[in-house]
């Protein structure tokens, strides 16, 4: 190797180096740090209310039920809440620190589980919905869109489980 | 022997008697009929409203409670019975009411289900070669789903579904409306239609 290309050799390593660790510094600063994570909310209880499709929104009675009953067997066993309130019930009105979680389809496709099955690729089940946690006096808290799906195995009611375990992280995330 | 004219203006009026008469004699006899029917069907038909108003007892077993019981773990299977103060599903050790006074409103759908299901069933379906499980998966079943909408005596929004043969879930509908249950009109969405792929 003569001096030249020696030379050429060490610019272009010092310059790749130097690249290197600016982008390795900037993906650490970049990175929230433990201390900058969004303060969490505290509550002693939580109401669920029921699923509130918007009238243009067809969504069989069966799937408003189960994903309901989904979110409420979910957000329970967080354990991150001393009670988890049905809608409408009369008890929750004296717990001053109450958080309610509305649920709005904004999406709903019903697919088919021999169709899935069978071809794999088409059939799918999801539905997409707004999360909301509001104070009682409507603030809102939080606000997620989140989908649940069945893609492959099981039956089309299992997107709604799928759909209340993502309600459950975010409610493990947030409070 | 002869026949004088006045003779045969008698036989054809005769005739013409008997024709008139036949299609009064023919109503007559279907009314005859008739009447001996209406009265043998008339107790039939009053034994209807008493067994409707007699306390029905219906028992379907197999059932599974997908969701919705809290004594019970999804899809659990056991027996719904129809009884006077409304539904109760019961396994061996454990069982659940519904009473129809607690009932808000009551649906039925219908869905198909794999022939050859849940998790063993999915793990023998992947192991067939050859693709073979997508063949199994062809095979399925009509079933109905009973949603069942009530509240607690606190006042909190429960909802069940049930899976029943096909035709007992509008059957226990409509035997629970009998007994006065709640029920809404519903704008049900339309039913995905099973295509062959």
């Amino acid at each position: 190797m003569n001096p030249l290309s020696r030379t050429a050799f060490w610019s272009i390593f010092s310059i790749a180096a130097g690249g290197a660790a600016l982008l390795l510094a900037a993906s650490l600063v970049a990175q929230p740090s433990p201390s900058g994570e969004t303060q969490k909310l505290t509550a002693s209880a939580i109401q669920i209310e029921r699923i509130d499709p918007p009238e243009d929104l067809l969504v069989p009675e069966a799937f408003r039920v189960s994903t309901y009953e989904n979110v409420i067997r979910e957000v329970t066993k967080t354990n991150k809440f001393q009670h988890v309130y049905r809608n409408g019930d009369r008890t929750a009105a004296d717990v001053p620190d109450l958080v309610i979680l509305h649920m709005v389809p904004h999406a709903f496709k019903e697919g088919s589980q021999k169709k899935r099955e069978v071809t794999t690729v088409a059939g799918s089940t999801s539905i997409k919905m707004k999360v909301q946690f509001t104070s009682r006096d409507g603030k809102v808290l939080l606000e997620k869109d989140l989908e649940g799906k069945v893609r492959f195995f099981g039956e089309n009611l299992r997107a709604t489980y799928d759909i209340a375990k993502k309600v459950a992280a975010v409610v493990n995330d947030t409070f | 022997m002869k026949t004088t004219s006045a003779q045969i203006g008698a036989v054809v009026s005769n005739q013409r008697e008997i024709a008139w008469r036949s299609p009064r004699l023919a109503g007559l006899l279907v009314a005859a009929i008739a009447v001996v029917l209406v009265s043998r069907a008339s107790p039939v038909f009053s034994q209807q409203p008493a067994t409707a108003q007699a306390p029905q007892s219906t028992s379907i077993p197999d059932v599974e409670c997908v969701i919705g019981l809290e004594t019970f773990k999804p899809n659990t299977k056991g027996t719904l019975s129809l009884l006077p103060s409304g539904l109760e599903f019961a396994t061996g050790k454990n069982k659940a009411d519904i009473t129809t006074a607690s009932i808000q409103d009551i649906f039925t759908g219908e869905e198909s289900r794999q022939d050859v299901s849940g998790t063993a069933g999915t793990v023998a379906k992947l192991a067939i070669p050859y693709g073979g499980g997508r063949i199994v998966s062809l095979f399925s079943h009509g079933v109905e789903l009973l949603t069942v909408d009530y509240v607690d005596s606190n006042g909190g929004f429960h909802g069940t579904i049930f899976v029943l043969p096909p035709g007992k879930a509008t059957e226990l509908r409509n035997q629970l409306i009998a007994q006065g249950a709640n029920v809404t009109t519903h704008v049900e969405p339309p039913e995905p239609k099973e295509q062959k792929p």
